[in-house]
């Protein structure tokens, strides 16, 4: 793990562990600059929103064979996602349960039974602890049904996505994650075959800077124009990021480039609690949109779905989707994004390009290399948003200011009756409003 | 090697090391230059840049890679490294090359083609904080007139399928 030694300590760190403390850390409108700064409250947030809330594990298809394992972390804690003979995924802690050393070590791969290395127990994969080397050694009343490899407390499967929480207690799935389920579907109902496979690699950035650094600047529409303006060439418009488009979409004016266009400025953002919510208006098809790959695609679901149910399947209402805290399902050029907070100053991102089963290779493949461009470690666009994390982590240095201001449409929220969800300008913070709100409930909530 | 390959080899690739070797050098100056339109110029039309993201990466066509530019791409990135406004260049990297344990890999006298492979590696300063890329780089040169155009160039980083803080120079 790197940590940049000169990254400055807060100095005024002091526990802050009663509810009134951590309440005056948030207002309307603004939070304070130690939410991203102090080690102390970071520890807090891997112990009460990492631990309470679901948090995305990883997809099925990760693991589509028994004995397929695929290890990460959660709240910084070892884990490993395995499939069972029976067909069922397990999400276990990879910490063995004798000396605590990690039984698998290997990011991804296939095992029959998962062996640790130092004194050889060896775990089915359901966890079951099968075999103890020189048993007659154990003490009186060893039992190895006691010595299983132990399973995150709640586990839930909806379509592929593997959520787990780390807690038995707090609120249920359905509570949970059942308002994001569409978004889930929105992505999912793409592939022709209704289902998506994580099969095509990933990218892995990282940055110095704090994990909410990249979960705010999902459903960021504001900062596109300015932050990405490396990629917006002098008509205002951004380089083409989907199969079939003919160019990107018109984002400044071509008379003043720090000037949003109005079809930009209208775009919504929704939120729905939890901290949950997603940006608008990202058709797939325009009716303009045509290629080879893109034509093929369409064909191919029209020929599972019907050209009504296509058409309504092309004609999404999500631009980029955030499941808080650690999960974003990005529709525009196809992908999903987890967060995995290191420390107070630095976060590591896994990127999946996603396949849609059904569609043509040539579209799934396209889509995957454009990734290439927009989010590898070495894109056009991604490249730019961790230059401004590092330089907001930079600046919060300062003591100039407690706080960071978040308060742009405050006051101006709607009521959205068709999504049951609340709605306001996407070029504002609504969202990052919403994911304070429920940072704050997860971090008030008794321990 | 046969009669076609060795003839191959005097006339396109021998004194082969020699000036493949000074043919890497040249290409890792002009990247240290920063002469970024220069050395996209050294790609044949149909040439591509690929750092893969797995080990042994078998396609950049099925499979995520931290680069695969082809020419298109390619000016596109270096349209973007020419912005005012590209934030992760702004202080721009400072790079040093090293490249060298040159071999010949592969000669494709049809082809007028050869395979060059070097152990590559590039030092990167930036906003106060430096840092280092190494691997193995797979050139597949195409022989023109008195020169060489890249076909392909493949930089198969010892660290290729780590997390990477953000990347915006070529290696």
């Amino acid at each position: 793990m790197h940590l940049d030694p000169t990254v400055a300590r807060d100095s005024e760190a002091v526990a802050i562990h009663t509810q009134e403390e951590i309440s005056k850390l948030i207002e309307p409108g603004r939070v304070h600059r130690r939410v991203y700064t102090d080690p102390e409250i970071f520890e807090l947030e891997m112990e009460r929103v990492f631990g309470r809330a679901w948090l995305f594990v990883g997809h099925s298809s990760q693991v589509p064979n028994p004995g397929d394992y695929f290890t990460t972390e959660l709240a910084r804690q070892p884990v490993v996602m395995t499939r069972h003979r029976d067909g069922k995924v397990h999400v276990l802690f990879n910490r063995c349960t004798h000396r605590g050393a990690k039984v698998v070590n290997e990011r991804c791969g296939h095992a029959a039974r998962m062996t640790c290395l130092y004194h050889g127990w060896s775990f089915d994969t359901d966890g079951a602890l099968t075999v103890v080397p020189i048993p007659d050694g154990c003490a009186g009343g060893f039992r190895k049904e006691d010595f299983g490899l132990a399973p995150v407390p709640r586990v839930q499967e909806y379509r592929g996505f593997v959520f787990a929480s780390l807690t038995r207690d707090g609120s249920s799935f359905e509570d949970q994650i059942g308002p994001m389920k569409g978004n889930i579907d929105d992505l999912v109902d793409r592939a022709p075959d209704g289902e998506l496979a994580f099969d095509l690699g990933q990218h892995r950035y990282a940055y110095n800077g704090n994990w909410k650094l990249q979960i705010e600047n999902v459903l960021d529409s504001y900062h596109v124009p300015f932050g990405h303006a490396s990629t917006v060439n002098k008509q205002g418009v951004q380089f083409a990021r989907r199969e079939g488009d003919e160019e990107g979409a018109k984002v400044v004016e071509t008379t003043d480039q720090n000037k949003t266009t109005a079809s930009w400025r209208d775009r919504k953002s929704y939120v729905t609690g939890n901290g949950h919510g997603w940006s608008s208006n990202t058709a797939l098809d325009d009716g303009k949109r045509s290629s080879p790959a893109f034509d093929a695609y369409k064909l191919a679901l029209i020929a599972k779905v019907g050209a009504e149910r296509a058409a309504q399947i092309l004609t999404p209402r999500l631009h980029n989707s955030l499941i808080y805290p650690n999960v974003s399902i990005m529709g525009l050029n196809i992908h999903v994004r987890v967060v995995k907070p290191i420390s107070v100053d630095r976060t590591e991102v896994t990127v999946y390009p996603v396949r849609l089963l059904g569609s043509p290779d040539v579209m799934n493949f396209g889509n995957m290399r454009l990734l290439n461009v927009t989010h590898s470690a070495a894109s056009f666009v991604q490249t730019d948003d961790l230059e401004s994390f590092v330089r907001t982590q930079k600046g919060l240095r300062s003591l100039a200011s407690d706080w960071v201001d978040i308060s742009r449409g405050l006051g101006a929220e709607e009521a959205d009756r068709t999504y049951n969800a609340t709605r306001g300008a996407s070029v504002g913070e609504l969202a990052m409003r919403a994911q304070y709100k429920a940072w704050l409930g997860y971090m008030q909530e008794a321990a | 090697m046969d009669t076609a390959a060795a003839t191959a080899a005097s006339s396109s690739a021998s004194p082969a090391r020699e000036v493949l070797e000074l043919f890497l050098i040249r290409e890792a100056k002009l990247l240290d230059e920063r002469r970024f339109r220069e050395w996209m110029e050294l790609f044949a039309e149909d040439g591509a840049y690929w750092v893969p993201a797995a080990p042994n990466q078998e396609s950049p066509f099925n499979h995520a890679s931290l680069f695969y530019d082809d020419r298109t791409l390619m000016k596109t990135r270096i349209d973007r490294l020419e912005h005012p406004r590209i934030h992760i260049q702004t202080p721009p990297s400072r790079t040093a090359h090293l490249v060298g344990n040159t071999l010949i890999e592969e000669i494709d006298a049809a082809k007028g083609e050869v395979v060059v492979s070097s152990t590559v590696m590039m030092v990167e300063y930036r906003d106060d904080s430096q840092r280092t890329f190494a691997g193995r780089q797979f050139h597949r040169l195409r022989h023109t007139d008195d020169d060489y155009k890249i076909v392909l160039k493949r930089v198969n980083l010892i660290n290729c399928d780590s997390a990477f803080d953000a990347m915006a120079v070529p290696i």
